[in-house]
């Protein structure tokens, strides 16, 4: 996938000028930026939720291979954990038998084998969000945009599931696109770290590839000898650019 | 300490004295029985309705037409409510109608529907039909509108077109906001039957009720305020299995 020249405008305020980047094949690509700077704008932009004042977005894969998977994602309620999986596999036309058989083996490779039956007001935050993976995932996409979806969990579940996700993104050859605002688990999971500037008028200011080996343990990719360099390099440059936005707002 | 899952014994316990003091102060003479009949010729006049077949008559005529009106109302008050959601000039003209009538207590229009649909079945359905209509219009209609923008667009990433919208978030959201009005329609359906009697009728429940008015006999009056209370309390009870059944997810 390929951001060419990106803008964006809100209501005539410009929010997004001039991005680009590129996602390779089974390449995870994260960005990051200070809250305001217009991260999910761009991801929603690259979805088509947004129309781009300039530039171009291009995909390799066709639109149904791109799953999607946001913070505040919502499973239907009136539908058990199994409907719910099964839902994008139906509208792909894929037989009603044959959906939830897919569904449930896709449940058990997120633990949740026994649950299929539940409705959603019956889960657990962290099973709610295995849900909304194994329904997005169950699409077998070859290009995952994700914004900040592990946001709402605790951290120990937040670790396992990201875990779980980078163990198949890596044996799959998915590539990601990871909008976040924490820098540790874009260093952790991702090839390419991309900062986004202050916004209004953000921009694309660094890359920085991530030099840790695949396949990665996120735990010990924290104790790389690389993650600490990076982490302080990326902090630095974000409270740069908070200093810079704080310091014009002054002037 | 209180028990709450005895709460019932005691509340049966003070409704059984409050009964006996009733009835001994009637039997010493310190209540007029013109006004205030006591339990046991309100129980005598209850007996007394359902010994001849003649009750049935009056029953089947207030649950057809609570019954019929209900239905009508909650189909036409979807429809009109997702019509007036989906196209923004027939919600133009339709919302001042409906705060209108929403604004009005709607059994007004009772000696109306009389004059215009006679004294038989059709004005008590149309009262009936209208409380109901009104007030699942405006559920419809707000809860379409507010339809959750998460459920949408998770159905539209995940590939689902218009119909899988529909069949996927709209429609469950539309049976949940009914449903979770279903007994307050359900009331409503029944007071309306009932006024729609009491206005102008040759049988139901309220047609009896202003029968034993004009005849003042208070013992019929009470027991009949009591069957058709025992009735609506059944219908809630059914009302809200069918929402536990259908709305099992929440």
């Amino acid at each position: 996938m390929r951001v060419r020249d990106l803008s964006l405008s809100y209501g005539g305020e410009p929010v997004l000028v001039g991005v680009s980047l590129q996602v390779g094949k089974g390449q995870y690509v994260s960005l990051v930026g200070p809250s305001g700077s217009g991260k999910s704008s761009l991801l929603r932009a690259v979805i088509g939720l947004h129309k781009p004042s300039a530039g171009r977005v291009e995909f390799e894969c066709a639109p149904a291979d791109v799953g999607i998977l946001f913070q505040d994602d919502a499973l239907l309620p009136w539908r058990t954990a199994r409907d719910n999986v099964a839902l994008g596999l139906g509208f792909r036309g894929m037989e009603r038998g044959k959906a939830l058989a897919e569904a449930e083996a896709w449940l058990a490779r997120f633990g949740l084998s026994g649950l299929g039956d539940r409705y959603p007001s019956r889960l657990s935050g962290g099973q709610r969000k295995r849900v909304a993976l194994a329904q997005v995932l169950a699409l077998k996409p070859k290009f995952l945009l994700m914004d900040e979806p592990f946001a709402s969990l605790d951290a120990i579940v937040r670790a396992r599931i990201s875990q779980e996700l980078v163990e198949l993104v890596e044996r799959e050859r998915i590539s990601v696109l990871h909008v976040t605002h924490d820098l540790e688990e874009a260093i952790a999971l991702s090839d390419t770290v991309h900062l986004l500037s202050q916004g209004p008028r953000a921009r694309i200011t660094q890359h920085y590839p991530v030099p840790i080996p695949r396949p990665r343990q996120l735990v010990r990719a924290h104790m790389h000898p690389a993650f600490a360099p990076l982490l302080e390099r990326l902090w630095r440059d974000l409270s740069r650019e908070v200093d810079t936005d704080s310091r014009a707002e002054a002037a | 300490m209180l028990n709450p899952k005895r709460a019932w014994i005691r509340q049966l316990v003070a409704l059984a004295i409050l009964l006996a003091l009733w009835e001994a102060a009637g039997r010493a003479g310190h209540l007029n029985p013109l006004y205030m009949p006591m339990p046991s010729s309100i129980w005598g006049a209850l007996v007394e309705l359902f010994s001849g077949s003649r009750i049935w008559i009056h029953m089947e005529a207030t649950f057809t037409a609570a019954l019929v009106g209900l239905a009508l109302g909650i189909v036409v008050g979807i429809v009109l409510g997702v019509v007036a959601a989906l196209v923004p000039v027939i919600a133009e003209l339709l919302e001042p109608v409906m705060l209108l009538l929403n604004a009005v207590p709607r059994v007004i229009l009772a000696p109306l529907f009389v004059i215009w649909l006679g004294i038989g079945l059709a004005s008590k359905v149309a009262l009936a039909f209208i409380l109901v209509a009104v007030v699942i219009f405006f559920t419809v209609f707000t809860g379409i509108r507010q339809v959750d923008r998460r459920l949408v667009e998770r159905i539209v990433t995940l590939g689902g077109d218009r119909s899988a919208l529909l069949r996927h978030v709209y429609l469950p959201s539309v049976t949940a906001w009914v449903l979770g009005n279903l007994k307050v329609v359900v009331g409503f359906a029944f007071t309306g039957a009932v006024v729609g009697e009491f206005v102008a009728a040759s049988r139901g429940l309220g047609y009896l009720l202003s029968f034993a008015q004009s005849t003042f006999n208070p013992a019929l009056m009470m027991a009949l305020v009591l069957l058709i209370m025992v009735v609506v309390l059944v219908i809630f009870g059914l009302a809200s299995r069918l929402e536990k059944r259908l709305l099992r997810w929440n």
